[in-house]
């Protein structure tokens, strides 16, 4: 599907078609091997949010975590909820691919670091209502599954008051991105009206962003108020990333490539 | 000369220009909304007017403020130009109605504390006062559980604005990290924020975010204020929204 843009529609469930979920386990069974690989850094760091690596520190898009119950969703190799382990949460990390969730183990065997792995869809998650202070999705959930489905069931995993934050690529940037996993330039390539399921060509995965107004009409509907946007400015010194399909430095240093939702469920 | 000072000058000079090009597009017999004019009782901005204390802020010849006071609301007007304040004045005198307009910067808007209901603005005093001024001020007109509402352009009409072409493009033009002022050599002084720079400021103002109502125009929509061309760009990329955000209790 090169047009790499449905007009709002989900095309899951379609005479022919693979759901997105068996096509992103699929993808990342694939990527796995490379995570893998990195997966002892991410464990040992600090948490830092996105490509740029931008410290929660700085950002502090998270509520003091300690003596939470968190939940991940995609948390892929789990670094997220080692890191807020070790800040005194009780983390659950769940993630549709059984690579990634091999690897997680594998670092809680060496980090000696044990939490709950739940191999599941963050559209459809095997865990009772209100059993969550935080849900936390960086590039997990949060572009890899369908919000209208996976901001419900985050709503009904959290407790009143929870927090829900996750970071996606910025809407600027989708709008700017090529169909092939070239990155973004300045030129806008697709419409703004209509975005939510997006696929690159050349990549099995299935991406979905929204535009601001439809995140915000999203998250109200679903009990959320919105505290926060914080739109990632690349940093002016620093390694490259690794992903071709992001901008360069000079570009997300114009324009945001990254943004993170802060979003509390009402009391 | 400060900004408020130059968007004055600037709209005394173009209020009678102003007014008469719009005259039919935004003189019409029911609430419309901004550059393609909406109607208010297909977006559903404002809700139930009846009884409730309105301040328009940038009301030009108060066409929305008349409206209005016609559905049962008590308006003020405040507008920055006194040239447009005049039209506004004859136009109340011809509609037979009576409410305050006031000559001010909606940077400082000399009414009371916690005195309405409503604040709202159609591409009005939002778009040439500085957000960091007016949206405080606002806050502190409202009372609690008052709505503030207002439509205006967008990040991303402001970025594609081609300046050399002097048209809008699909390009981005000017960086989004930073955006607030924005100058026109011989233009009034334009303001425009990132969308978190905005969520930032309602929240930092004891607001809560209810909507962002992102303007698209239906086919073959008419506007005074834009090119066919332009309105073809705003049917695939927002060039005009409206934010709702309600004061906390």
């Amino acid at each position: 599907m090169g047009a790499a843009l449905a007009d709002g529609a989900d095309l899951d469930g379609a005479e022919g078609t693979v759901s997105h979920v068996e096509r992103n386990r699929e993808a990342w069974t694939g990527y796995a091997p490379e995570y893998a690989e990195w997966a002892p850094h991410a464990w040992a760091g600090e948490f830092t949010w996105g490509v740029w690596h931008v410290p929660e520190s700085e950002l502090r898009a998270l509520p003091d975590v300690g003596g939470m119950d968190t939940v991940e969703l995609g948390c892929g190799t789990a670094y997220v909820s080692a890191w807020l382990a070790r800040r005194g949460a009780r983390p659950v990390g769940i993630d549709i691919t059984p690579a990634q969730l091999e690897t997680a183990r594998r670092m809680q065997a060496e980090f000696e670091l044990d939490f709950p792995l739940v191999e599941a869809s963050a559209e459809e998650v095997p865990l009772p209502d209100g059993s969550f202070d935080l849900a936390i999705s960086e590039y997990g959930a949060s572009i890899w599954a369908d919000p209208y489905r996976w901001i419900p069931e985050a709503s009904r995993l959290l407790r009143p008051g929870g927090h829900l934050v996750f970071l996606v690529n910025g809407t600027i940037m989708i709008l700017c991105s090529p169909d092939e996993e070239l990155p973004a330039g300045r030129e806008l390539l697709r419409p703004y009206f209509g975005l939510h399921r997006v696929e690159w060509d050349g990549t099995g995965g299935v991406e979905f962003h929204l535009g601001y107004g439809d995140w915000i009409r999203l998250l109200r509907g679903n009990g959320f108020t919105v505290e926060n946007l914080i739109e990632i400015q690349a940093p002016a010194q620093g390694e490259p990333h690794r992903y071709p399909g992001l901008p360069d430095r000079d570009w997300a240093r114009r324009w945001p490539s990254e943004q993170i939702w802060v979003t509390r469920k009402r009391s | 000369m400060s900004d408020f000072e130059r968007n004055r000058a600037f709209w005394d000079r173009h209020s009678d220009e102003y007014q008469e090009t719009h005259r039919e597009h935004i003189g019409r017999p029911e609430p419309r909304w901004g550059m393609w004019q909406l109607p208010e009782s297909e977006l559903r901005i404002l809700g139930d007017v009846n009884g409730k204390d309105v301040l328009e802020l940038g009301c030009g010849a108060a066409q929305w403020s008349i409206l209005l006071a016609g559905l049962g609301a008590r308006p003020v007007g405040v507008d920055n130009s006194a040239r447009q304040l005049e039209h506004a004045r004859e136009a109340l005198a011809a509609s037979g109605l009576d409410f305050p307009l006031v000559h001010a910067a909606a940077e400082s808007v000399p009414l009371p504390d916690a005195s309405f209901d409503i604040v709202f603005a159609d591409h009005g005093a939002n778009r040439f006062a500085d957000p960091y001024a007016w949206v405080p001020e606002a806050a502190r007109l409202l009372r609690p559980r008052g709505l503030l509402a207002f439509s205006g352009g967008t990040a991303l009409e402001m970025m594609c604005w081609n300046e050399s072409a002097e048209r809008m493009d699909a390009e981005l033009h000017l960086d989004y990290f930073g955006l607030n002022r924005l100058e026109d050599t011989d233009g009034p002084v334009q303001f425009e924020l990132p969308y978190g720079e905005w969520i930032r400021l309602f929240r930092g103002n004891g607001f809560e975010i209810e909507e962002l109502r992102e303007i698209q125009p239906p086919p073959g929509a008419e506007s005074t204020y834009r090119t066919r061309e332009e309105t073809a760009w705003a049917r695939r990329w927002p060039m005009e929204q409206i934010w709702m955000v309600r004061k906390e209790p």
